[in-house]
Order: C-alpha cells, then structure tokens, then sequence
C-alpha cells in the first residue's frame, strides 16, 4: 500500500448545494456584531479596523474514519466556522483556531472568498483549477500562515481569479492549495505560482503541480494526476 | 466592497521617483496604521504586506475572541487563546518586579 492510497478516498465533490451548510451559517458567521436583530448579518469591518479587499470565509472538514468518502460525506461534513471583512478580525477568528499542524486525522481548513464553496461545482470553481505543493510532516502551520497572509495581503496581483486557499492534513504529507478561477489562463498561473516561491520562499527545486477541478471531476480525487511543474 | 456604476475613463497616471518619504504627494491615501494605497491597474486595491499584518495581531480588536464561533473540538479554541497565555506571562513578570524590589530592601 503506497501513500496514494491514503489519497484515494479524497474528499470529493458533490452537484448540490449543502443545504445543511446553510443552516450553520446564521450562527457561524458573524464576528463582529454591529446590529443584533437575529438576521444574517452582512459582515463589514469594524470601526478603525483595516479592511480587506474581500470579506473571507472559513471552513473545515474533516472526514471520520468510520464513514467511506462519497459526495454525501463532504458535504454533510464541511462546516463553516465564520467570516471575516478586516484585518482585526481575520486575526481576532485565526487566533482562536487550532494551528493545521495539530489537527487530527484527514482534515482540511479552507479560506475562501464570501460567497465561493470550496468545491469543485461552485460557479467561481468550474472553470477553475489549483496549484498544490506538498509539504513533509511539520510545515504545514507555518506555510499556511504565509499563504494566508499573501491572499489577504493582495500579494497575488491576479485581479479577481484568486478563489481561495486549503490546507490539506493527510497520512504523510499535508498539501498546500491555491485555486483560481480560471484554469487555461496561463499568465495568471504563472503568476500565482512565481508569487507562490516568493511568498512562501519555496526553494528553486521545488515541484509545484497543477490540477484543473475537470480533472478532479473526472478522476473523484484532490491530489493524484497532476501535471507536474518544476 | 459595492459597486457604483459610473461612466468609465482610463485612469490618469503619472510615474515618480521619489528620493524621501517627505516627497510623497498628497493624493496617496492612507489607512490608519500607515498602509498606503493608490489605483493600480484594474482599479484600487487594497494590499497589505506580511510584516504590516503580523503588526495588527496584537491590536486590541483582533484579541478579543469571536462571538458565535461555532464549538468543534480540536479545531476551535473557545476559551483560553494563545494570546491569553502571553497576557499571564506578563503578569507573572511583573510580580518577579516585585519580589525583586522587596529583597533589595530586605538588604
């Protein structure tokens, strides 16, 4: 049994709205508390907070061991923990989180745009693809970090194409994700992948590989099949 | 971030090279904390840099805990954050002062 088979049971993509995701979100999302009338609260930013050039969301998965991996599982199993419109608060939502290096089991943690599902099937997602790089056991807190702050940061210079970013925790290895909207836009791929080594100062032999979310469809798996780029 | 519709126009540029910060002209804008912006190409963005990130986490705003942070164990820290830690450690610091004082005037 190789690695890869641990990689097999991926957490996969579904064709339907998680309706459950959505009774979670009135509680989950808000960080800040401007008007306290029970309706879903727009997220701003507070008032001497630094905005962010969009509001994020978090989520997390984690798959149990009992339950085999089906498009039902991700999601009824992907939750989101909260929103953030501002500096303050993205750190105020981060600092109250486990570090992705302490999580248990297979888990993910995913930072997306408002309004994009870190799933293949979302509108922003179905054209789109995702560099990954993999990370030896241990890393993994502390490039998430760097990655996060990037995206927060503006530091891509993409315009809209930046979706979101994951972290991975699997078996061996953890696995850094940057999607994107569009897959076949090679000056803006390019682009992520040079402010990738720069931001996370990868070292130059570093393999960075690319997935489009077809290719995931096709294959039902996150992380196999990619098209290697060194 | 709203959308406005308006006439679109290209946007007037010019280059500097600027020597000082003191030569910076008045049409920067400015966050408070200091980040500065201006238009770039696809219009304004707002970009921080890493260090000036890190900077905000010790804010008073960013370490109060969240409301509403939904409880799942192993992944959220509903009660005593990381930061909270560093507050103790300040306070014992300040007691070894203390005691420090108190036993030069025993001397």
């Amino acid at each position: 049994m190789n690695q890869f088979d641990h990689l097999k049971d991926d957490d996969t993509g579904d064709n339907e709205d998680p309706a459950a995701n959505r009774e979670g979100k009135s509680d989950s999302s808000a960080v800040n508390n401007h008007n306290n009338n029970g309706r879903r609260k727009a997220i701003s930013p507070g008032a001497g907070e630094h905005p962010l050039q969009y509001n994020y969301t978090f989520w997390y998965f984690r798959r149990t061991p009992s339950r085999p991996a089906n498009t039902q599982s991700y999601e009824q199993n992907i939750r989101q923990i909260g929103t953030v419109a501002s500096v303050e608060q993205f750190w105020k939502l981060y600092s109250h989180l486990v570090r992705p290096g302490d999580l248990i089991g297979h888990s993910d943690f995913h930072i997306f745009k408002e309004g994009i599902k870190p799933m293949w099937e979302d509108e922003a997602n179905k054209n789109g693809g995702k560099w990954i790089i993999r990370l030896r056991k241990g890393l993994a807190s502390r490039f998430w970090e760097n990655i996060i702050l990037a995206m927060l940061g503006e530091q891509f210079m993409v315009g809209e194409e930046i979706c979101g970013v994951v972290v991975s925790i699997r078996f061996q290895e953890d696995i850094l994700s940057i999607w994107n909207k569009t897959a076949n836009d090679q000056v803006t791929t390019s682009r992520i992948r040079d402010t990738l080594r720069r931001v996370l100062n990868l070292p130059p032999n570093t393999i960075m590989e690319y997935k489009t979310h077809n290719d995931s469809l096709k294959d039902n798996s996150s992380f196999r099949n990619t098209k290697i780029t060194l | 971030m709203s959308a406005k519709p308006s006439k679109s126009c290209p946007i007037p540029t010019r280059v500097l090279h600027l020597k000082d910060w003191s030569q910076l002209p008045d049409c920067y804008s400015q966050t408070p904390g200091g980040t500065l912006f201006s238009t770039t190409p696809g219009g304004t963005r707002i970009i921080y840099d890493r260090k000036f990130l890190l900077e905000c986490r010790n804010s008073p705003i960013a370490r109060t805990p969240p409301c509403c942070l939904p409880q799942i164990p192993g992944v959220t820290v509903p009660t005593m954050p990381p930061l909270g830690k560093l507050e103790e450690q300040e306070e014992n610091d300040k007691d070894l002062t203390v005691d420090d004082s108190q036993f030069e005037m025993d001397i």
